[in-house]
């Protein structure tokens, strides 16, 4: 599953792409935020899941997914929101602008697996 | 200052630690700071804002960092490099996101800011607030090597 993992912290993308290893999805690029993410996924539609921390510079996630949702090529694709933001408010906020699962740090592996799957039913994958 | 928001810290520091880093932690006796040094090493410092307003501060000694990282990322690092810094950082805002979900159930929103990394001992950092800074150590073990960190953090 080829998957872009979108966070500003490189030791956090790397903890990301070391957990999504051990749920065996290996295929994996890397954006530092949500405007660089946008220009990988305008480039190659083959993407199929998309895995973003929120507060980023440049482009949070929020506007990042507000923008994959807002394209047409890039909308059906699975956003899963990987992120400290727990409060109530946070989750109903990416909630409103689309997100397909929502995950909190920390995590485990198992948690994140099974948000994947949320996602991609979600999303209609 | 409320005791009732040590918790909320403890709660954070334990699941964070439990859950991303496989290591569990101790708490020793929560003091009032007496100084305006960082407790540690290498400090992470968030500030935030809402209903309540306030700093909090995760600083571990440099050889507890190393082992932090090491546990958190899978690799080995000699010195606190740029990645060890980063890792640092993050934690200390998953730590924070934490403890507002915790402090979420008192009834105080809070919004905090981006995470600052500060390395050196013994740095002159100021908590601006007129209320005391609560200073929570804690200790680990990890394969038989005694680790120990620090949280600070005031509220008004």
């Amino acid at each position: 599953m080829k998957t872009l993992v979108v966070d500003d912290f490189a030791t956090m993308r790397k903890i990301v792409k070391n957990v999504l290893r051990q749920i065996d999805i290996t295929n994996v690029v890397e954006a530092e935020n949500g405007k660089q993410a946008i220009e990988i996924l305008k480039a190659d539609p083959g993407f199929e899941l998309i895995v973003s921390d929120w507060i980023m510079p440049e482009m949070t996630g929020i506007e990042f997914l507000k923008a994959c949702k807002e394209d047409e090529a890039i909308r059906t694709i699975p956003f899963v929101m990987v992120t400290a933001e727990a409060q109530k408010d946070s989750v109903l906020e990416a909630i409103k602008a689309g997100v397909d699962n929502y995950i909190v740090k920390p995590f485990t592996p198992d948690n994140l697996q099974k948000a994947i799957e949320k996602a991609k039913t979600k999303a209609g994958r | 200052m409320d005791a009732a928001f040590v918790n909320p810290y403890l709660v954070a520091v334990q699941n964070v630690f439990t859950t991303m880093l496989g290591i569990q932690i101790a708490m020793g006796k929560p003091e009032l700071k007496h100084d305006k040094l960082t407790s540690g090493e290498v400090t992470g410092v968030m500030g935030f804002a809402g209903d309540k307003k306030g700093m909090f501060s995760f600083s571990l000694t440099k050889e507890s960092t190393l082992q932090v990282y090491k546990s958190m990322v899978g690799e080995e690092a000699q010195t606190v490099t740029p990645e060890v810094i980063d890792c640092i950082g993050e934690l200390t805002n998953i730590i924070s996101g934490q403890a507002r979900v915790q402090i979420e159930k008192l009834g105080y929103k809070l919004s905090a800011a981006l995470p600052t990394v500060i390395v050196g001992e013994k740095v002159e950092i100021s908590f601006i607030t007129k209320v005391p800074v609560v200073v929570l150590p804690f200790t680990f073990q990890v394969n038989g090597t005694a680790g120990k960190f620090y949280l600070d953090f005031s509220f008004e």
